[in-house]
């Protein structure tokens, strides 16, 4: 079995390439080769197809994918391989569940299966930037005290420090890491919930040192809390992301692969970019020691998760992962329309059920807006969440994909002019917390009308 | 091989990305004595077109992209001599330096619009993720661009398209060119506040912007 320090010694020897080579001799031809030889074709009449075959020919593509390609490391031109066996092998060690959390909000995150009646895990709130302080704790801390949330992905509080804009790998850019983590562990307190676990640190720290620096324990890091590490698309990886699981690693904290291939990029459709979501879970486990992982698939042009092809890409992948690999996942939606619109509802609750049916382990509440609005996002989408979560248990995946049909038609054909929708202070009262009676009234609309469709609310 | 038959094998080779059969077919355009410029233009252009198109209505895709450009260099490097030796010269649309901004490693955004915009005759100066505000400038400078195209992908990554813009101000550099912005969490708004000629909101409409941007510079 491959420890961390035979991916550090790759990196240093394997064969030598430039990154345009990588991504035109490598990546594309091979990826295109494997998607034919095993048969993965993309169907939109099925976006949630029920078919274990395809799940396992995708699964069965992925390895093979990454044994032939392997990973690019970008700091020493390198390309880091990866043995069949070796793949293999780190999918049949993997324990399957780890712990977050502490205390009496201390939780074991699990895989699921397709068509299980386990509503998949809940993961609240949203890297959202928000314009003060105040704003990111009412939202964080009201997200946080639902009863059916396990775990949170802390907002970046703002995007400036003492009114000064922070940009990435600067002294600010430190300042913000700390403040994050620091705010986000007030909101938990706040919600009665001290040991909740954070699971996407570090926010607003694009550099290692600040992912390093924030997470010192003073600043309220455990590491029951999970931290996020992304995989440069498509599969690349630096030394930045390298140092993060070094520290990690030693620390024996929990740490999270981050893939979101992007559909329409080097992957191209819908088939190949679900091998390469599936092998990134593998890279996960094998390349990066990860004990959960972190995934959005995302369209190329429309910069969010709820197209037609992407949804299938979402399902068919998800299938792929929780029947042949034991990495507890969470699936991050970034929908086109925003806050207080009927049309963020139809896209989260499509791609929802989509990712709950088909195995998803953990779902994090789908991000408004593409996640790019300052202060588009409320405790309303994170109810709608949960809510849709506990009726997708109560449906398979055959049932699941007529109603994302359904909803498809309600939406689809507007999301490159998708509505960007209010912010928190537009539709919620700042002072108490509690919705307006608009959003109340377009909330309850919305879910009467979806029940009217076949979504198996309480 | 017919004149009509080399033009079509060029056009197909470009749209199936099969470099081999281009360079043949190139050879051939040569040996029978064709015009070169034609053969590009009512072969290998035709091909990008046909590409063009089906990327835009989602029936092709970065990789296609990319091998119908590749394809269409292939042919190009047995054309461009002969091109050459007739004293013709095909000027690019416009030249635009390209990449992604201090602290952002997010590449393919970028390279989408880089791969529409060399399809479309623009002569792209490619400088990858994380450049530096003076190494863009310096590039712009080195290539006599008419255009520098910034994307970025993270809201902590977006001051650093401000920052080139700045630094062009502080060089007096600022009209030497026009400056599009793109990139996930960009806007018009913030192409506005940071003082951007433009914001492309994917790879197309960039090619449109800049296309109008350098007939107005230019009117």
């Amino acid at each position: 079995m491959t420890d961390f320090l035979d991916v550090c010694e790759r990196a240093e020897t394997g064969p030598l390439m430039t990154e345009r080579d990588f991504e035109l001799k490598e990546f594309i031809p091979k990826l295109r080769a494997v998607v034919s030889e095993h048969g993965i074709e993309y169907s939109g009449e099925t976006p949630v197809p029920a078919d274990d075959d395809l799940a396992d020919r995708i699964y069965e593509a992925a390895v093979d994918f990454l044994a032939r390609v392997g990973v690019y490391c970008q700091d020493t031109n390198r390309v880091i391989h990866f043995a069949e066996e070796e793949i293999r092998d780190a999918v049949a060690d993997a324990p399957g569940e780890c712990l977050t959390g502490e205390g009496k909000d201390a939780t074991i995150f699990r895989v699921r299966q397709p068509d299980s009646d386990t509503p998949a895990r809940c993961h609240v709130n949203w890297g959202t930037v928000h314009s003060s302080r105040q704003i990111a704790v009412d939202v964080m801390a009201a997200n946080v005290a639902h009863p059916e949330a396990k775990a949170i992905s802390v907002s970046a509080v703002t995007n400036t420090v003492r009114g000064i804009r922070f940009s990435a790998g600067s002294p600010l850019e430190m300042y913000a890491g700390i403040r994050a983590v620091r705010t986000a562990r007030d909101a938990c307190r706040r919600a009665g919930r001290p040991g909740f676990p954070l699971m996407n640190l570090s926010p607003a720290a694009a550099a290692a040192v600040t992912t390093i620096g924030a997470s010192a324990p003073q600043f309220g890091a455990r590491p029951t809390d999970g931290w996020i590490i992304g995989i440069i698309s498509e599969n690349k990886l630096d030394y930045g992301a390298m140092n993060k699981v070094a520290y990690l690693l030693n620390w024996g904290a929990n740490i999270g692969s981050q893939g979101a291939p992007s559909l329409g990029g080097y992957c191209g459709g819908a088939a190949g970019t679900s091998v390469v979501n599936t092998a990134y879970f593998l890279l996960g486990l094998v390349g990066m020691k990860a004990n959960y992982h972190l995934c959005f698939p995302i369209h190329f042009r429309h910069g969010c998760c709820s197209t037609r092809d992407v949804l299938w890409v979402v399902s068919t992948s998800s299938q792929a992962a929780s029947r042949n690999v034991p990495l507890p996942v969470i699936w991050l939606g970034y929908m086109a329309a925003g806050v207080n619109t009927k049309m963020y509802f139809y896209e989260a609750a499509a791609y929802l059920l989509a990712a709950t049916t088909s195995g998803g382990d953990a779902v994090k509440m789908p991000t408004p807006t593409k996640g790019v609005k300052m202060d588009a996002s409320t405790p309303m989408e994170a109810r709608f969440g949960i809510e849709t979560v506990k009726a997708a248990s109560r449906l398979h995946r055959e049932q699941a994909n007529e109603l994302v049909i359904k909803l498809l038609d309600r939406y689809e054909s507007r999301i490159p002019d998708a509505p960007e929708g209010d912010r928190y202070q537009d539709c919620y009262d700042v002072t108490t917390g509690k919705p307006g009676d608009n959003y109340l009234r377009l909330y309850d609309e919305v879910k009467s009308e979806l029940s009217g469709i076949g979504i198996p609310f309480d | 091989m017919q004149k009509d038959e080399i033009l079509e094998n060029l056009k197909n080779a470009v749209i199936d990305g099969d470099e081999d059969r281009a360079r043949e077919n190139a050879k051939a355009a040569v040996k029978a004595g064709m015009d070169p410029l034609e053969a590009m233009q009512l072969g290998l252009s035709r091909g990008t077109d046909v590409i063009g198109k089906r990327f835009e209505t989602g029936e092709a895709f970065l990789p296609e992209l990319i091998m119908a450009g590749e394809t269409f260099k292939a042919a190009m490097a047995i054309l461009d001599p002969e091109i050459k030796k007739q004293r013709k010269d095909v000027p690019p649309v416009g030249t635009v330096v390209i990449s992604t901004v201090k602290g952002d490693l997010h590449s393919i955004g970028k390279n989408i619009v880089a791969a529409v915009l060399e399809n479309n005759g623009f002569k792209v100066v490619n400088l990858g993720t994380d450049a530096g505000a003076l190494e863009i400038i310096e590039e712009a400078k080195k290539a006599n661009a008419d255009a520098i195209g910034l994307s970025a992908l993270m809201t902590t990554t977006m001051p650093a398209q401000r920052e080139v813009i700045n630094a062009l101000r502080e060089l007096n550099l600022r009209d030497q060119f026009l400056v599009i912005v793109g990139g996930g969490p960009a806007t018009q708004a913030w192409a506005d506040e940071i003082g951007a000629d433009g914001y492309g909101q994917d790879a197309v409409h960039a090619v449109e912007l800049l296309k109008r941007l350098l007939n107005s510079s230019r009117a």
